[in-house]
């Protein structure tokens, strides 16, 4: 088994772990944190396949640091979106905003 | 040489595992978080081992540093006053693990088979080589997303005002 295939593994775990949390929580909160977990192993796979292929290395380093910019908007507006739907409907959980079916 | 490095993988993988689990699975929000970083505190230690100092350095400062300050904010002023903790309906359980599984699995065995290693141990890359990537050959994506920090940092103060009532 080569390191390479190691640190995807790694990456893997967290993309099975994000999106588990992704579905099983309840709250727009819990969902955020799943989001982050997903980046992250997107992240370290994309500089795992750059280290250790002969790919470019500086392009892999770079894309992952874009990952983490892409993150760190994300977070930012779903923080303000949390906020705007905790003063429409008084509650961040799933199932009290979906209207929709209703 | 490598046994240590092997360790110090295992070390790290067992921290992902650990911190990650416990994101997903804590009812309380707060505890979730604090293995939110635990599990990035591992991703940037795989940084580490595979001789990636700036990004796992840029790791701790972003992810660690200033998205859990932010997530920390989003759970603090949607706290519930029953106190932060949410009830997972156990129905949906079953269709989350097959949803992680499916993905998951597929992507791993194509790891497996289709991608091969070539580079026995990376050798560091300087940060001057990053600099002039991020500022020439890559300069349109760097301008890039600072636009879209931008706008995202606009549209939250946008969403977050007050909108007048209507006299």
């Amino acid at each position: 088994m080569s390191s390479l295939f190691l640190f995807h593994l790694a990456g893997l775990v967290l993309l099975g772990l994000g999106f588990f949390g992704l579905i099983q929580r309840k709250t727009l909160v819990g969902m955020l944190i799943s989001v982050e977990l997903l980046l992250n192993g997107a992240g370290l796979s994309i500089v795992a396949s750059a280290k250790l292929t002969a790919a470019d290395d500086v392009l892999g380093q770079l894309s992952s640091l874009l990952i983490m910019g892409l993150a760190a908007a994300e977070a930012t507006l779903v923080l303000a979106i949390i906020l705007v739907v905790l003063r429409r409907f008084g509650s961040v959980e799933t199932d009290t905003i979906s209207t929709l079916r209703d | 040489m490598e046994t240590l490095a092997f360790f110090a993988y295992a070390l790290y993988l067992a921290i992902i595992v650990g911190g990650g689990f416990v994101a997903v699975t804590n009812p309380d929000l707060v505890r979730a978080l604090v293995g939110l970083v635990a599990a990035m505190f591992g991703v940037a230690g795989m940084y580490f081992l595979m001789n990636a100092p700036f990004v796992g350095l840029m790791q701790l400062l972003i992810y660690v540093g200033a998205i859990s300050v932010l997530i920390f904010f989003a759970i603090m002023l949607t706290r519930p006053p029953a106190g932060g903790e949410e009830q997972t309906p156990s129905t949906r359980r079953p269709m989350a693990v097959l949803a992680a599984a499916a993905p998951v699995a597929l992507l791993g065995v194509i790891c497996f088979k289709a991608f091969k290693q070539t580079v026995a141990v990376p050798d560091e890359t300087g940060i001057k080589e990053l600099g002039m990537g991020l500022l020439g050959t890559y300069g349109l994506a760097f301008e890039l997303i600072s636009v879209v920090l931008l706008v995202a940092m606009v549209g939250a103060v946008l969403l977050g005002f007050k909108r007048r009532e209507e006299a």
